[in-house]
């Protein structure tokens, strides 16, 4: 098998750094051009610690950046990965590895030996962790510390006493260096000093011989305090990279976290999603209750949900603590009020609403945390500016588009009614002057006065026709009927109008029933039929139509000019008229057509009919078979 | 013009006095004596007074819709009502022709077209009351009496239910006869809501009965509306 086609195998567990394995994972496998495969192995023994939503989480990250995911159980990690590399014939296992607390990053090491001895066909990256302390521990308080240190001196001058007495420097001073180290790195560098002294002082009242001595051996007693004081010291040094190493571990989960929330907030299209997302991830971040709210006059709007909480104050008031109105102090300072927090959601410009967070426990949120849902409350904030940014633009381009037709509209009712009633109103005043007209031109008047107001009738009941159906007030009383009878009817309507008509009509004899509202397509067969006429004058024109899985087809083809490609959707728009199509028409039949197919839920389209002219073609849906025949149908 | 010495009448029942303007003398000048009403309260205290020949009715009133007043006129009169709508009301055009009128006028129509449709209706009034059993006309020939169709003097064989819709169509000759009517004639009041058996065998009595199936001269159809039987026009 070619090289490059065999995937890039990445294993994943819960941790925050499971983010850059994916990046890495997923930058290799473009760099390669080759596939790649997220997969998570559940160990018997990892399976209580392993955060199961957050692995969902990276999991999904993954399948989005392309991967494919896999999960599989094994009894240890090493042998699901080692199967896992045989069965995609991976080329690459990237795993990562820390001497971190979670089981799986502790695990990462020893997997990875293990692997290598397993004698894989894959190259093996293993991605290291910042260094970081095998064990952490909660801060105590500094009576408690004084305590735990006090109490780990007696414990060791306790041990020190057992001893014998003689030559016991080199047998007691190991058990002191051990106590203060400890202390050290459980409790920082000042109870370290003060321990040292203090174990000192105890070495040479309790166990120096001889005993209770005022004078002691001062090179002993020198020699004693400078090694307990390097002790602290290096331990002072080692917790300090211990608590820049989880500084660095709290750093990558918050980049995660900011970095899935920024996904999913750039996804959302409506501040409802903004809010949704918001809560989901606030809630799996913080382990706490979030919402938005939008003032409203004197309410909150808030998403997603109401809020139960009555007690929530009106706008008015928690506004200009929050920058609703009046900047005052820091607006992204979180404002505690009755159990829950509110936080501004400032973007470059303005506050766009209010984020409220509910902590699930009593005592709030811890200080750290603070940092991050800021940093939360500032993407929000800016996702929902975007969001009002888009709507605005959107806003003026329906403002521009209904000026431009209302523009159009005006010009071409300026024109097409303003003309025909020019040619009425001067009609009558000349054949209301007392000089007398001959017959002959009487009656051409007449004559014109009739073809202009037909005009006119004919262009305001477009124009209705037309609106009401945008409008949505005219819709489409479907009924399952012959082609055949639209059909007829159509070329009735247009002989009584305009005289005989050369259409060839091709409906084939099994052509089944179709719904729709006889009326309307009438007037989009009228409409068609009327425009090929006008196009190409004394040509034939055809019609024909046929059925197709699922829908019936119906074609009105001229051997006119022919539409330009570029303008084959334009001529469905309202007022549109084709370059040099003369007089006759406004360019609303074509619009009506359109407007007419849609609401039956079919399409519209113009092309170019094989051997020259425009062939305009409809498609309408047939659901389904036409209801059942009456008994004693022949 | 020459008035005929009994002129038929028509009452008018138009509230737009331009629409009154362009009637009144159209009809006069054709010798119809002329009644009109600006109202609904005034057209039916007309139609009982002079019992007009015929009714032009507008459906828009501003006292009281013209549907009411066509189902007080047709209370006690048979005489022929043609309402006068505006377009695209194609409902309210089926219900009055279900309430009993005899035709419709589109707004805007002509003088022609509107003096074709009143001459069409009054001579229907006279031929129902003398009560033709055989209608015939463009190559179409129908005895009802004798349930004998020809086309072209050829008979023609239709089936039970094909017939007994031409026989439905034939009754109601040059005037509209909407889905609902023909249904409940042709299959019985449980027919009423099916209008699509009522399409196919049209289309089949178009096959058996015209020239053309796509371009039918005889049987016209109203989209939304109903069927006409033509025997008047070019065959």
């Amino acid at each position: 098998m070619d090289a490059s086609a065999r995937p890039i195998l990445v294993a994943l567990g819960s941790e925050a750094r499971a983010l850059r394995l994916i990046q890495a994972a997923c930058r290799l496998a473009r760099e390669r051009n080759a596939p790649w495969i997220a997969a998570h192995v559940e160990t018997t023994a990892g399976a209580a610690t392993e955060d199961e939503e957050q692995v969902q989480v990276w999991m999904q990250e993954a399948q989005r950046l392309g991967a494919e995911t896999r999960r599989v159980r094994a009894p240890t990690l090493a042998q699901g990965l080692a199967d896992l590399t045989r069965g995609t014939r991976a080329q690459v296992l990237l795993l990562g590895r820390s001497r971190g607390r979670w089981p799986w990053a502790r695990l990462g090491h020893a997997t990875a030996d293990e692997l290598q001895r397993r004698g894989l066909d894959a190259s093996l990256v293993v991605l290291d962790d910042p260094p970081e302390a095998a064990w952490a521990g909660a801060p105590a308080s500094p009576f408690g510390a004084t305590a735990g240190a006090f109490l780990v001196l007696a414990a060791c001058t306790g041990l020190a006493w057992l001893l014998p007495r003689e030559g016991n420097l080199s047998l007691v001073l190991p058990i002191y260096l051990l106590g203060v180290a400890f202390i050290a790195h459980r409790w920082g560098q000042g109870l370290g000093v003060l321990a040292s002294a203090l174990g000192t002082l105890l070495y040479n009242f309790l166990l120096e011989t001889p005993r209770f001595s005022q004078g002691g051996h001062w090179p002993n007693l020198l020699f004693f305090l400078a090694m307990l004081l390097a002790a602290q010291l290096v331990m002072g040094l080692l917790r300090r990279l211990r608590l820049q190493a989880r500084e660095v571990q709290r750093r990558e989960f918050h980049t995660a976290s900011l970095y899935l929330l920024g996904r999913a907030l750039a996804r959302s299209q409506s501040p409802e999603e903004i809010a949704l997302s918001a809560t989901e991830h606030i809630g799996r971040t913080f382990k706490a209750g979030a919402w938005v709210l939008f003032p409203e006059g004197e309410a909150w709007r808030s998403l997603p949900g109401s809020l139960a909480d009555h007690d929530l104050p009106p706008p008015s008031e928690l506004g200009p603590s929050l920058d609703l109105g009046a900047r005052q102090g820091d607006p992204l300072e979180p404002l505690p009020l009755g159990g829950a927090f509110y936080l501004s959601l400032t973007g470059t410009d303005r506050c766009e609403g209010v984020l409220r967070i509910l902590p699930a426990g009593a005592g709030g949120l811890p200080p750290r945390t603070w940092e991050l849902l800021k940093a939360f409350a500032a993407q929000i904030a800016l996702a929902l500016e975007r969001l009002r940014w888009l709507e605005e633009a959107r806003q003026a381009q329906v403002e521009r588009e209904t000026e431009r037709l209302r523009n159009t509209l005006l010009g071409a009712i300026g024109h097409d009614l303003r003309t025909p009633l020019a040619a009425i109103h001067g009609a009558a005043g000349t054949l209301l002057l007392p000089d007398g007209l001959d017959e002959p031109a009487r009656r051409d008047l007449l004559t014109m006065i009739q073809d202009e107001s037909e005009r006119l009738a004919h262009l305001l009941g477009n124009l209705l026709d037309l609106t009401r159906l945008e409008s949505g007030v005219l819709q489409a009383q479907k009924e399952w009927q012959p082609l055949e009878e639209v059909v007829g009817s159509a070329l009735g309507r247009l002989e009584r109008r305009e005289g005989p008509v050369p259409v060839h009509v091709d409906l084939p004899p099994d052509l089944p029933l179709v719904p729709l509202d006889a009326a309307l397509m009438e007037q989009v067969l009228v409409n068609l039929l009327a425009n090929a006429r006008r196009h190409a004058p004394g040509r034939e024109v055809a019609l024909r139509a046929w059925s197709e899985p699922g829908r019936l087809c119906l074609e009105v083809a001229d051997r006119g000019p022919g539409i330009p490609e570029a303008l084959r959707e334009r001529v469905f728009e309202k007022f549109f008229r084709l370059p040099g199509s003369g007089e006759g028409g406004v360019g609303l039949g074509l619009a009506i057509c359109r407007a007419i197919v849609q609401a039956h839920g079919g399409g519209i389209q113009a092309a170019e009919r094989p051997g020259g002219g425009t062939a305009i073609r409809i498609d309408l849906p047939l659901p389904g078979d036409p209801p059942a025949l009456p008994e004693g149908t022949p | 013009m020459t008035a005929p010495a009994n002129p038929l009448r028509i009452l008018v029942v138009e509230d737009e006095p331009a629409l009154r303007r362009f009637l009144v003398p159209t009809l006069a000048g054709q010798g119809y004596q002329v009644l009109t009403a600006a109202t609904a309260a005034e057209g039916l205290a007309q139609a009982r007074s002079h019992n007009p020949d015929l009714v032009l009715l507008d459906l828009g009133l501003p006292d009281q819709d013209g549907m009411e007043v066509l189902r007080q006129l047709r209370a006690w009169s048979r005489r022929p009502i043609v309402i006068l709508s505006a377009r695209n009301q194609e409902r309210d055009k089926v219900r009055a022709l279900d309430q009993g009128a005899d035709d419709y006028l589109a707004k805007p129509f002509g003088a022609a077209e509107l003096l074709a449709r009143l001459r069409a209706a009054l001579r229907r009034a006279v031929q129902t009351e003398a009560g033709d059993s055989v209608v015939a006309g463009g190559g179409l020939r129908v005895d009802l009496a004798r349930r004998d169709v020809s086309l072209d003097g050829r008979p023609v064989h239709l089936t039970a239910l094909e017939y007994r819709l031409l026989e439905a169509l034939v009754r109601r000759h040059g005037k509209v006869a909407t889905h609902a009517q023909l249904l409940v004639e042709v299959w019985g009041p449980g027919g009423a809501g099916n209008t699509h058996y009522l399409r196919i065998y049209m289309a089949m009595l178009r096959r058996k009965l015209e020239v053309d199936p796509a371009r039918p001269r005889h049987f016209i159809t109203e989209p939304g509306v109903g069927y006409r039987l033509d025997l008047d026009g070019p065959g």
